[in-house]
């Protein structure tokens, strides 16, 4: 019964949440350095049942190519059978999976960024299916997050952008 | 008993919303990513002392009730009156000043001074029309760090409605401690001329929102373009490869969509994607807009469907664009939507 009342309040908080400040982007700042922050968000999202496919090295290719940077990695995840099913039924939704989230060093804290996937939402207005699997995406990029604040130890400051 | 608890806490959850709104947490959540909660700034610009000593407290309300339409600074519409101020008086709290007030007098001059002053004075950091020269707004990444701030984007239509006249004449009389904004009445301009300087970055402003209507364009609405290939699935892929290999770009290794995702015998082979970087506009772009990479690196998808047809999958950019609010970005949006549209045309020939 508790845990039908956590997911009632969840799913309550984030209607409240998505109602207010529906944005584009979810951002949060994470009071830790970039590299370790980097090896956590790994840790937590492969928690939730996503694999890591891929990670791209943006600060390495500009470094090859003498641009200075500081620490930029994009995060590639998903789930098997969501990306299958979507390559099958929505192929114009392909450029868009696996997910991704930018892992980018600022000082000694790190920013995390992602399309907020309801922004994808209005695209489907009347696919319950993929309105589902947006609002399924949203739920687990925010308990990633949230997940991120337990490590740290500290709150990790969300927003909403755009 | 369950429905009691739920409607107790319920009844909780709206009485803890609607409790007197607290600033330090509302900044927290919704500042703090850009600006940080010391105030030293990030993708969004500083919230010191400095900064806010000379504004006013309706300044800094209409900037967060408006944004900055075309940056990265977003416009909170859905916040309340009681939130917005919450968040002002923390800001006021934390860096122990008092707002400056200015009446809401509109000053008259002459435009044609102004701009010549604008013109002598101004437009090294401002740009010709006011838009801060396309550097972007915060201090992050690998961009110069020894300006507290980049140059404002003056002609915004966000600081046009948030800013008064008496307020910008105060600025550009008193300059900005910490920048590069010098005072330019110790530098000699008289009363007058300031005045014609505020009015002349007001027609700046009338300009913007003028290019600004024009440049609308008819909307595609769809979030992918998709393009039916005459080849098959090889010579399909080895023609896009020959094509992004003549556009400058840097290709990566081949990805199959599945990779990573599954093991490499149950992966599905007829799905790749053609990943390319010029490292050099990326990094141009970063500097603009740090958060790109969630939609980067640039990547056509060829797809084998089941019914033998292939298909070359790629995002709309202009509908991506949209995601991210920064005008500066728009021409380098344009030309890598073009770019790919030469490079899939190119491929299905």
């Amino acid at each position: 019964m508790i845990t039908r009342i956590t997911s009632y309040l969840s799913l309550i908080l984030l209607l409240m949440v998505g109602n207010a400040f529906a944005d584009n982007m979810v951002m949060a700042r994470v009071p830790m350095k970039a590299d370790l922050t980097f090896e956590h968000l790994k840790d937590a999202i492969e928690g939730h049942g996503y694999s890591v496919a891929h990670v791209q090295l943006c600060d390495g290719g500009m470094k090859e190519f003498g641009y200075k940077s500081d620490l930029y990695r994009v995060v590639f995840f998903g789930k098997i059978e969501e990306v299958s099913h979507i390559s099958e039924d929505h192929p114009e939704f392909v450029p868009y999976v696996p997910l991704k989230m930018t892992v980018v060093a600022e000082r000694g804290e790190t920013l995390l960024s992602i399309v907020n996937p309801q922004t994808y939402a209005v695209y489907y207005p009347n696919d319950k299916d993929m309105q589902i699997q947006f609002a399924r995406w949203y739920n687990d990029i925010l308990s990633i997050l949230s997940d991120m604040q337990k490590i740290t130890g500290e709150k990790v400051s969300m927003q909403f952008v755009n | 008993m369950r429905k009691l608890i739920l409607i107790g806490l319920l009844v909780w959850m709206v009485s803890s919303v609607q409790a007197a709104p607290n600033g330090r947490d509302l900044y927290f959540q919704f500042c703090n990513a850009c600006h940080q909660m010391s105030g030293q700034g990030g993708i969004g610009l500083p919230l010191s002392a400095e900064k806010l000593d000379d504004v006013s407290d309706e300044y800094l309300t209409k900037t967060i009730r408006l944004g900055r339409p075309g940056r990265v600074m977003p416009s909170f519409n859905a916040m309340s009156d009681a939130q917005i101020q919450a968040i002002v008086s923390y800001l006021r709290k934390r860096t122990d000043t008092q707002e400056k007030v200015f009446d809401s007098t509109i000053l008259v001059g002459d435009v044609n001074n102004g701009k010549a002053l604008f013109e002598r004075n101004c437009v090294t950091c401002h740009g010709s029309d006011g838009s801060g020269q396309g550097k972007g707004t915060g201090v992050t990444l690998s961009r110069d760090r020894s300006f507290l701030v980049m140059p404002p984007a003056i002609s915004n239509p966000g600081f046009q409605a948030s800013a008064t006249d008496k307020m910008i004449k105060h600025i550009i009389k008193v300059g900005r401690v910490r920048s590069a904004m010098p005072s330019f009445g110790a530098l000699g301009l008289k009363d007058q001329d300031l005045n014609d300087l505020v009015v002349y970055v007001r027609a700046l402003g009338e300009k913007a929102k003028q290019a600004k209507r024009e440049s609308i364009p008819e909307e595609d609405e769809s979030m992918s373009h998709v393009v039916e290939s005459p080849y098959d699935f090889d010579t399909t892929v080895n023609n896009l490869k020959q094509a992004v290999g003549g556009s400058n770009f840097r290709i990566f290794p081949d990805r199959f969509l599945e990779q990573g995702l599954t093991d490499e015998f149950s992966v599905n082979k007829r799905q790749i994607g053609i990943r390319f970087c010029n490292f050099k506009e990326l990094y141009g772009m970063l500097k603009i807009e740090p958060r790109l990479g969630v939609v980067l690196p640039c990547r056509v998808t060829v797809m084998e469907r089941k019914d033998g047809k292939v298909l070359l999958v790629v995002p709309n950019l202009r509908v991506v664009s949209r995601w991210f609010n920064n005008d500066e970005l728009e021409n380098l949006w344009n030309q890598m939507e073009e770019g790919f549209n030469e490079m899939i045309e190119e491929a299905t020939l």
